[in-house]
């Protein structure tokens, strides 16, 4: 029975082994030129903090920061409704609504934002093409589903009777979502939160697009340094540190939920 | 009523781009307006008779339709395991089964570029169906194992009582009261693999790339809806894939929300 | 069902012919789970044609015994035997058995009709022979036109019965059953109760079952094991184990009992206190001197007899009536603090109530020395 679970751990190793040549040659040297490596060093982490590309660490931080926070609000609402929603259509709707961009693929969803960007269904006010403000709005879209749907797991399982309760008790209605809905549903905002920051920072396709060279996250860095300059060596030493900060802060996030169980 | 208008807003916000693509693949000049200036499916033939995207379509086909077959088998046989044998520390062979999830796509990317180079691989397809799988799996085996959670271990045992050896109890009760989980595995397997763009873009070349890929290449280079077509024809094909899938499983089960 | 025996066999109710052979045999089984022992060294053996039944409260191992005759658990130490052949290491699907579990098991996506066939379909049975087989099974069962249906439009009783049916078809060697009443309402469980003893009997297999309800127990078996902590308290027909418990858990098990203390003074005779003494004719003469405590079943106390010889008459008063429907418990309390119960049927040829004194008579041949 235990021998079952063999292919896929051989699986699983393969991309062990995969991430291992990526740490391996985040501390190699780069020869430029080719794809040959020179010797250990710490010279292409060094380079992840130097001015040239702080700058684009900063701002992907930032962005995502603001993406998390932007799609929480947004989300919040819709979560609500899916998970209180007492009609099976309406939950149902909403429910295909929320999933169906998840799996419609990020080429198709960015360019579908590239029109709407780019003053074709209206002029903008402010540019919002090829800058980071139509990448934030990209990037919320991206990720509504998952705080969605994580959020609305985590409303579902606040009881309702709790907030009829607390309205029973003279509460009104925004009363009751701020000391009963709300803190209840912490354990989704927390998780939500932290799903969305983590992979926001590794977010490849919608800074690309969107971005029109000119908004960097650490991903394109990865890629321009690995597929236009050929060096793997550099851009695996980026690639390392968005790997470090999602497995923190995911990890983090396993500790905090195992750690409430626990309670 | 407040929250009411705020939901149909954002579920507009939600869909407003796919809308958008859908007009502007129908219009007839090259020139992406909204709403469309007529009808027109010179972008649909445009997009079906573009060698690099008949090309890459094969490519798709053969990568997702080995990476699903191959995750599918490998993914039920660990959630069997997981659940059924008795195992210590099970969490955590069930945390590295879905550790794919939360490896960034240009780490594992670029891991997959420099071991495919390192092992002389850089011009075969099996790089990319070994991450296929690697990516596809975790959606797999936490589909099936729900099924298999739900599975009562009791008629296993009827079935032994009757006479049934391990093998024929497999066949027979088993795998056809895991028939659910196991399509709805193979939907997500397909869906994520079909769509999966990050990784691929590091790992394949101009002959094997995929789909996804090929698209993006065309949207940094070019300007007009052949891609609004190409995205038309896949949203519509992932729309009746999820259809077929509430159809007969519906949604909420098939997503693992229903408890 | 041809290598059944036909519906003429020996009616209910015949006792089994002792010197039959045996079919089922435990031989100092003993099984732990972690560090539980669930069976303690149980010796165990079944005869041909017996029904006989597992009786005790949860956690007495008698659920683990059934699993150790049916192999879905392996015996830490000791062996399991059926006819006289070692199946220890024999897996289940091996061991020719039947078994009816008390969920029911049956399998969801089949109907009714191939949830019976199962068991045939494994034996690469004809597909005529199936048909008639199942057909039969079905009828036994009376469950004949219900071979179409799926198992979730059954009625709990009807996919008791068709639980049977699946064990049965095949003639298996024993049936095992796990609590194969427990699912289904009061009313129903009664009805089952007879209708599953005359398919047994009308079948003449060899039965097992395993049931913590010992009106159960009492009324479908040949032969009652009463098990505590993993052994077997007593073994033995119903109205022995009733009648003469041999252990003090098997006289609070079955059936209801109150308990007098005393002091033997004769081989006959127990003093309660001054002036209060017991005749008893228990079987066994008495220990002059040693302390007795004695048991007596409430329906052989006497309430409020009638004049006659003044024979073990005590007096009382009610301390509590319990109505029952067709009789009323009576609580009495005794000098010296012990509480008799008795019953009373209804409507009640004597007027009673609480704090009214009464007399009791205690028939000698009643008690029960604990």
């Amino acid at each position: 029975m235990r021998l079952l679970l063999l292919p896929s751990l051989g699986v699983i190793a393969i991309l062990a082994v995969a991430l291992g040549a990526l740490f391996q040659y985040s501390v190699l040297a780069f020869v430029p030129g080719s794809l040959q490596t020179g010797g250990f060093t710490l010279a292409n982490f060094r380079s992840v903090v130097s001015p040239q590309y702080l700058g684009s660490v900063w701002d992907t931080v930032v962005l995502s920061l603001a993406t998390t926070a932007l799609t929480l609000v947004v989300s919040y609402p819709v979560a609500y409704a899916l998970a209180r929603s007492t009609s099976a259509a309406v939950r149902s709707a909403l429910l295909v609504l929320t999933l169906a961009p998840f799996f419609t693929g990020a080429i198709v969803r960015t360019y579908a934002w590239i029109l709407v960007l780019g003053n074709t269904v209206v002029t903008w006010p402010v540019p919002m093409l090829f800058t980071e403000r139509g990448v934030l709005v990209g990037l919320v879209h991206f990720s509504m589903p998952t705080m969605i749907l994580l959020l609305a797991a985590a409303i579902s399982h606040v009881d309702p009777a709790l907030e009829r309760a607390a309205a029973s008790l003279g509460a009104t209605p925004a009363r009751v979502f701020r000391r009963v809905t709300l803190p209840l549903s912490m354990p989704g905002v927390v998780s939500g939160s932290l799903v969305v920051f983590a992979w926001t920072l590794s977010a490849f396709p919608t800074p690309e697009l969107l971005g029109g060279g000119k908004v960097k996250m650490i991903a394109n860095v990865v890629k321009d340094l690995a597929l236009d300059s050929f060096n793997w060596p550099g851009a695996a030493a980026f690639a390392m540190v968005a790997l470090a900060l999602t497995l923190g802060l995911l990890g983090g996030l396993g500790r905090l939920a195992a750690g409430r169980v626990e309670r | 009523m407040i929250g009411r208008a705020a939901v149909v807003l954002l579920v507009l916000f939600m869909t407003l781009p796919t809308v958008v693509v859908v007009a502007v693949s129908f219009n007839p000049t090259a020139i992406m307006s909204f709403p469309p200036a007529g009808l027109s499916l010179r972008w649909y033939a445009n997009a079906l008779g573009y060698p690099q995207f008949q090309r890459a379509a094969v490519n798709s086909l053969i990568v997702t339709a080995a990476a699903s077959a191959i995750a599918l088998l490998v993914g039920t046989a660990a959630a069997l395991a997981l659940e059924r044998a008795r195992l210590r520390g099970r969490h955590v062979w069930a945390t590295a089964l879905l550790s794919p999830l939360v490896v960034p796509g240009v780490a594992a990317g670029l891991g997959f570029l420099i071991l495919a180079a390192g092992l002389g691989l850089l011009r075969s397809r099996l790089v990319l169906i070994a991450a296929h799988v690697a990516l596809v799996l975790p959606f797999v085996v936490r589909s099936v194992w729900v099924s298999v959670k739900n599975l009562d271990p009791t008629l296993e045992r009827a079935a032994a009582s009757l006479g049934a050896t391990p093998w024929r109890t497999f066949r027979r009760v088993t795998l056809p009261l895991l028939r659910p989980g196991l399509f709805a595995a193979l939907l997500f397997a397909v869906i994520v693999s079909a769509n999966e763009f990050v990784v691929s873009l590091f790992v394949s070349s101009r002959l094997t790339e995929i789909l996804p890929v090929a698209m993006f290449t065309y949207v940094v280079n070019y300007t007009d809806p052949t891609i609004a077509a190409l995205s038309s024809l896949f949203i519509a094909a992932t729309l009746a894939l999820v259809w077929i899938a509430d159809r007969f499983f519906g949604l909420a089960a098939v997503f693992l929300l229903d408890r | 069902m041809t290598a059944l025996r036909s519906p003429a066999g020996p009616p209910s109710g015949a006792p089994t012919p002792s010197g039959t052979r045996v079919v089922v045999e435990l031989r100092g089984c003993t099984r732990d789970f972690g560090g539980v022992r669930a069976v303690d060294g149980l010796d165990l053996s079944v005869r041909e044609g017996e029904l006989l039944s597992l009786l005790g409260p949860s956690g007495c191992g008698k659920t683990t015994t059934l699993n150790l005759i049916a192999g879905f658990v392996a015996p830490t130490t000791g062996r399991v035997l059926i006819d006289d052949q070692d199946v220890t290491a024999r897996p289940p699907h091996e061991r020719g058995l039947g078994v009816v579990f008390q969920s029911y098991a049956l399998f969801p996506h089949l109907s009714v009709f191939e949830n019976v066939a199962f068991g045939l379909r494994e034996r690469r049975v004809s597909e005529a022979e199936i048909r008639r087989r199942v057909g039969e099974a079905l009828a036994l069962v009376r469950l004949g036109e219900e071979g179409a249906r799926r198992p979730r439009q059954l009625s709990g009783g009807m996919q008791q019965r068709a639980a049977l049916a699946r064990a049965l078809v095949y003639t298996p060697r024993v049936l095992l059953l796990d609590e194969p009443l427990a699912a289904l309402d009061r009313k129903l469980r009664e009805e089952m109760r007879t209708e599953l003893r005359e398919i047994l009997r009308s079948v003449g297999i060899t039965a097992i079952f395993v049931t913590h309800d010992q009106a159960e127990a009492l009324s479908l078996s040949d032969r009652v094991a009463v098990m505590n902590r993993g052994r077997i308290e007593q073994l033995g027909a119903p109205r022995e184990v009733y009648e003469r418990p041999a252990t003090r858990f098997v006289a609070d098990f079955i059936g209801a009992s109150s308990r007098v203390r005393g002091r033997a003074v004769a081989t006959d005779r127990v003093e309660l206190g001054p002036g209060q003494s017991l005749e008893v004719r228990a079987g066994r003469p008495l220990s002059v001197g040693a302390t007795v405590e004695l048991g007596i079943r409430p329906e052989r106390v006497v309430v409020a007899p009638p004049d006659g010889p003044r024979v073990n008459r005590i007096a009382g008063r009610v301390t509590r009536l319990t109505y029952l429907g067709a009789q009323t418990e009576v609580t009495v309390e005794i000098a010296g603090g012990a509480s008799v119960l008795g019953l009373v049927p209804e409507p009640s040829p004597v007027s009673l109530a609480v704090g009214r004194e009464v007399t009791l008579a205690l028939p000698p041949d009643a008690f029960l020395v604990l």
